[in-house]
């Protein structure tokens, strides 16, 4: 089985399954943003697609106690964990966490990790999701 | 001659988790609105039909049962500031000169809505770019909010309460307590998303509201010894780039967008926090009431739990916030939303809000956000 993005234009899945999400770098006001950009929020000028940090560090989280809408689940988990994570070029990501509550804490650095949510012929199609670092 | 803009009449449908059709409450609360205002149908120049759910058409289809009189309709959907904003759209035809008196009149039903998006969802994959849910949305706000200012979940337990019990005086509520609600019960509610419970929670439902506005020839011709209420400003925003900006699953921008757009209405009104008497926001969830607090000026940053604390945001204090019980209370069914606002504040100016009226009112503000995101705020003011 090979893992493969559910939707183009979000991420890409690189060496021994790391996703790298693809965001937008504007040259006029030196930004990132995520997702991609047709142009700059601040200047409205040209921006350019750019590869972002896989780590960053946990702002805000909650748990939501329903399952995650068409996702396989995560251990026999009844809800699903929600985070804003901060990546250090100052792009704010919103995302599935793993985990369940009590395993998080605001400033915990995180890593971008694949979320598998469906099977689709002989791959697995996945989204992308954020845990929190223990190496 | 005066450009102003003056609410002549509203009127609502209660909102309530088991309603008749949309059609029906929607004629409800316009029927109950002209007959506020002492006009006809005829007599409307403009209707504004705010509403998420339902069918193309529908708005057009509903004015006909009011009559067939060749007036403008046009339907305006903002998210939940669908009905603030079809409000905003009415007065600004009445400033334009495009009619002497325009209707705003919203209507939905979020149990149906909810419904038709399961079986429309049903089988789909999910998507990226979908949102988290509102609950999960504000749900992260407020675990911040307590990293950063040390809020316990027994602050938000006292807002909600606050709001439930300002809806036992509201007919037009969706949760109307027999008893006295307590922040023990609402902590003991069922978790949705830490830290909010049930309680905490604006419940689904559905409902109509609608308000008429005239100029002020008009309004005095129709006063019959009631005061006026004019509309003291009106202003819309939308999102501007801040640090930490969330594109992808936000339900709405950074709170920075209240405080802009609460600043543009003080200033257009000349009317700053110090002389409202009474707000309306969306408190769809606790923490946002408190944060609103003071990003519209209530009080300095930070300082938010201690108006909780001394009771100056339920009615009798010194700023009473969502007097008819608030979205997390009186209901949220949408489209009509914004307006069931401007029917309490409207009635609150007048000295007829009975049990929950604030006395001496006379100014109030109501303030809606909008999923993707808008922030539209009014401000009534008796004159």
């Amino acid at each position: 089985m090979a893992y493969k993005p559910l939707e183009e234009g979000y991420f890409v899945i690189k060496d021994e399954d790391q996703p790298v999400l693809i965001g937008s770098y504007s040259p006029s006001a030196d930004k990132y943003y995520y997702p991609i950009r047709k142009l700059c929020p601040v200047t409205s000028e040209p921006v350019e697609d750019a590869e972002l940090p896989t780590e960053g560090e946990l702002y805000s989280w909650t748990y939501i106690e329903m399952p995650m809408m068409g996702a396989m689940p995560m251990g026999d988990q009844k809800g699903h964990g929600v985070g804003q994570i901060d990546l250090p070029n100052g792009v704010r990501i919103q995302s599935i966490i793993k985990g369940v509550q009590g395993d998080w804490e605001i400033g915990m650095k995180m890593r971008l990790a694949l979320l598998p949510i469906k099977e689709r012929g002989s791959n697995v199609m996945c989204s992308y999701c954020f845990e929190p670092v223990t190496d | 001659m005066s450009n102003d803009v003056y609410v002549i009449g509203v009127g609502m449908h209660p909102f309530s988790k088991m309603c008749p059709s949309t059609r029906d409450m929607a004629f409800n609360a316009g029927t109950a609105a002209m007959e506020d205002a002492g006009i006809k149908f005829k007599d409307v120049g403009y209707l504004y039909n705010g509403y998420i759910g339902g069918m193309m058409l529908e708005g057009i289809s509903y004015a006909k049962d009011f009559g067939l009189t060749n007036v403008p309709v046009v339907h305006v959907e903002n998210a939940s500031a669908t009905g603030s904003t079809a409000f905003r759209e009415a007065v600004n035809a009445v400033k334009a000169g495009e009619a002497e008196i325009a209707m705003a009149l919203g209507f939905d039903d979020m149990m149906k809505m909810g419904m038709q998006m399961a079986q429309m969802m049903m089988g789909q994959e999910p998507k990226i770019e979908q949102i988290v849910l509102p609950a999960g949305f504000f749900a992260m706000w407020a675990v911040r909010r307590m990293h950063e200012h040390g809020t316990t979940v027994e602050t938000f337990a006292k807002i909600a309460a606050k709001n439930w019990n300002h809806a036992r005086f509201n007919p037009m509520a969706q949760r109307q307590a027999k008893e006295e609600v307590t922040p023990e019960e609402v902590l003991a509610s069922r978790m949705i998303a830490y830290p909010h419970t049930s309680k905490m929670s604006c419940g689904a439902g559905g409902g109509a509201a609608c308000a008429i506005v005239a100029t002020e020839a008009v309004a005095k011709k129709l006063a019959n010894g009631r005061p006026l209420v004019k509309v003291a400003g009106s202003q819309m925003k939308s999102e501007h780039y801040t640090e930490g900006h969330v594109f992808l699953g936000a339900v709405v921008g950074p709170g920075e967008l209240t405080q802009v757009t609460s600043q543009a209405l003080y200033e257009e009104s000349g009317i700053g926090p110090n002389d409202v008497s009474l707000v309306h926001v969306h408190d769809a969830f606790p923490i946002e009431e408190l944060m609103y607090y003071e990003l519209m000026g209530f009080c300095e940053e930070g300082e938010g739990d201690s108006l909780v604390e001394k009771g100056e945001t339920t009615i009798g204090g010194r700023i009473p916030f969502s007097t008819d019980g608030g979205l997390i209370a009186r209901g949220h069914p949408g489209g009509p939303t914004g307006l069931a606002q401007i029917w309490d504040i409207t009635q609150q100016l007048r000295g007829e809000s009975g049990k929950r009226q604030v006395e001496g009112a006379k100014v109030g503000i109501a303030h809606m956000m909008g999923a993707g995101s808008i922030c539209v705020m009014n401000m009534l003011q008796r004159v």
